[in-house]
């Protein structure tokens, strides 16, 4: 469904990201992981279209949207959420997701409508009793949650979540987990998911991506790429492969 | 049980603040259209140039804060260029008139579609930069545009324009223009609160809140931020037009001051420049405020204490009096509740 070819993204003298190939097929549910600074999050950059990669190409369904701008790439059917969440802070959370509803791929035209969608959507993720609080009021679960609806509100048919589960107790990884499946199961979306607790992604994904220092370093099922000497290597160093 | 009687009471206690909150609002409807009869009829008693005056300002500075609010107060971008936009309009208004004979009324709206022309063109580049850097480049402007006006042969130069008046009398020309200034007011305060309660308002907000992520979510920023940018530009020039036609002479010193830009932003962010109401409140307090220390105190005096005020309110309500009165209502109500 997203593939990429021979992706790369420098930063003056440093390749953040070099001649890096990744696809994640129709839904499943893929992890990118690796160490600090590996290059996770500017590949996601590259993918919503906020970094032009320097060379590569980008292949959604079958179109190429490597130049395309971010709202056009979300138009297409590509959401994303951001390593620290940043919702709309003056705004209710019920508006936060109403706005994204109205500018997303349903593109509707009336606030009401808009509210009406988001509704749902925080009936979905379980935010509905907060619905007319301001969303600087919210505490950090309830952050992440909001941040998952406003990005589900552009009905999209991937989504990119950057770091979903840093900062989360045990048990909210548990059920943001079951949250990840349903949003997968129900609603049909395919995930890609950048993640630095390895319980959860060992737990979630089908597919395990290792990038390091902008390279790929492994691909593969969790087990296998755990078992991966070169990918014990890059997180414990050499003496512990 | 005694955790669902309170649950109920609270209900309740919402419904009650609620309703009063609808009442209140209602009466603040009425009464301010009540204000805009009474304002509109005002003329009929004859009275003298002051106060006609002194209201027209009120109106002009109500509807060029609300226009720069689309732009300062939804979007956050905060324009000193929002003066050229209003002399664009002004001086177009005076040439087409002038040298063409094109009625007054048309005018101000060509006026108004000069300035957002200048906004289309001036918007591209400009568009692209945030915070500080925005501001410096609409100073810019404002400050290169007074330039050339100043030195431009075909639009009078450092003479300045008058503007041939309508075949009337002097009092007669300001009464007709005091009134359309008053319609233009509430035209432009009433489209103003449309857009902030439609999709576009909705997306402008997103925008202000975290442009990158309202790039994600689907929202085209740079043509939103054009559509506000140019409309407010436009509601400026209409605004500059009928300016032109009031005082019936323009000047580059006066009509690009960059004080009337600096007036704009203090009058916005002193109502509260988030909603409708906030400019409204803040263009009528500040405008009347300066006008009648100017009159009655001194011009010297009258920067003092208008430079106290700013600070007073700047640290005792920085969201803006309208927000102030806003919580400070909430809060009495809850406790007499």
């Amino acid at each position: 469904m997203l593939e990429g070819i021979g992706v790369s993204k420098k930063f003056g003298g440093l390749a953040a990201v070099s001649n890096f190939d990744f696809s994640v097929v129709e839904g499943q549910i893929v992890g990118l992981i690796g160490p600090n600074g590996s290059g996770k999050t500017t590949l996601f950059n590259v993918i919503t279209g906020f970094y032009p990669p320097d060379t590569g190409r980008v292949i959604f369904k079958g179109r190429e949207i490597t130049h395309h701008k971010p709202y056009q790439i979300a138009k297409l059917g590509i959401a994303r959420t951001f390593q620290i969440v940043r919702p709309f802070l003056e705004l209710s959370v019920l508006d936060n997701v109403a706005i994204a509803v109205l500018y997303g791929r349903e593109n509707m035209g009336s606030m009401e409508k808009g509210r009406a969608r988001a509704l749902e959507l925080l009936k979905f993720v379980g935010l509905e009793s907060k619905k007319d609080v301001l969303a600087h009021q919210l505490v950090a679960v309830e952050r992440k949650r909001l941040e998952l609806a406003r990005a589900l509100a552009i009905k999209p048919e991937f989504l990119l979540l950057d770091e979903t589960f840093s900062g989360l107790s045990d048990t909210e990884i548990q059920e943001a987990i079951r949250l990840i499946y349903r949003i997968r199961d129900d609603l049909g979306v395919t995930i890609f998911l950048i993640e630095h607790v390895m319980k959860a992604v060992m737990g979630t994904c089908e597919k395990i991506i290792v990038i390091h220092y902008g390279l790929k370093l492994a691909e593969g099922r969790p087990e296998e790429v755990s078992q991966n000497p070169l990918v014990i290597q890059a997180y414990l160093g050499k003496r512990r492969a | 049980m005694e955790l669902r009687r309170g649950v109920i009471l609270n209900l309740e206690q919402d419904k009650k603040l609620v309703d009063n909150r609808t009442r209140v609002r209602r009466l603040m409807r009425t009464s301010i259209v009540v204000l805009i009869i009474l304002l509109f009829l005002f003329p009929i008693i004859r009275p003298p140039l002051f106060f006609l005056t002194l209201f027209f300002s009120v109106f002009m500075y109500v509807a060029l804060t609300e226009s720069w609010n689309l732009m300062g107060g939804y979007t956050g971008y905060v324009s000193l260029g929002h003066v050229t936009f209003f002399s664009i309009g002004a001086y177009t208004t005076a040439l087409f008139m002038n040298r063409f004979g094109v009625s007054p009324f048309a005018t101000a709206i060509l006026g108004g579609i000069f300035a957002a022309g200048l906004a289309g063109l001036v918007g591209y580049p400009v568009l692209r930069l945030r915070g500080a850097y925005f501001v410096i480049s609409t100073l810019l402007l404002a400050v290169i545009m007074q330039l050339i006006f100043m030195n431009w042969e075909f639009v009078g130069s450092s003479t300045g324009l008058w503007f041939k008046l309508l075949p009337v009398s002097m009092e007669t020309n300001r009464l007709i223009f005091y009134e359309v200034m008053l319609v233009l007011a509430t035209l432009i305060t009433l489209l103003v609160r449309r857009v902030e309660k439609s999709k576009l308002g909705a997306g402008l907000i997103a925008i202000r809140e975290d442009e990158d992520v309202a790039k994600t979510i689907g929202i085209n920023t740079p043509w939103l931020k054009m559509q506000a940018f140019i409309l407010g530009a436009f509601f400026a020039g209409c605004v500059g037009g009928i300016y032109g036609y009031y005082m019936s002479y323009i000047h580059p010193d006066i009509t690009f001051n960059i004080n009337t830009s600096l007036l704009i932003l203090l009058m916005a962010f002193f109502g509260g420049c988030h909603t409708w109401t906030g400019p409204l409140l803040g263009a009528v307090i500040l405008s009347l405020a300066n006008q009648l220390i100017v009159t009655f105190i001194g011009a010297e005096i009258s920067r003092i204490l208008y430079g106290l005020l700013l600070v007073i309110i700047i640290i005792f309500m920085p969201d803006g009096v309208i927000e102030y009165i806003r919580a400070s209502q909430f809060f009495q109500k809850e406790r007499t509740s």
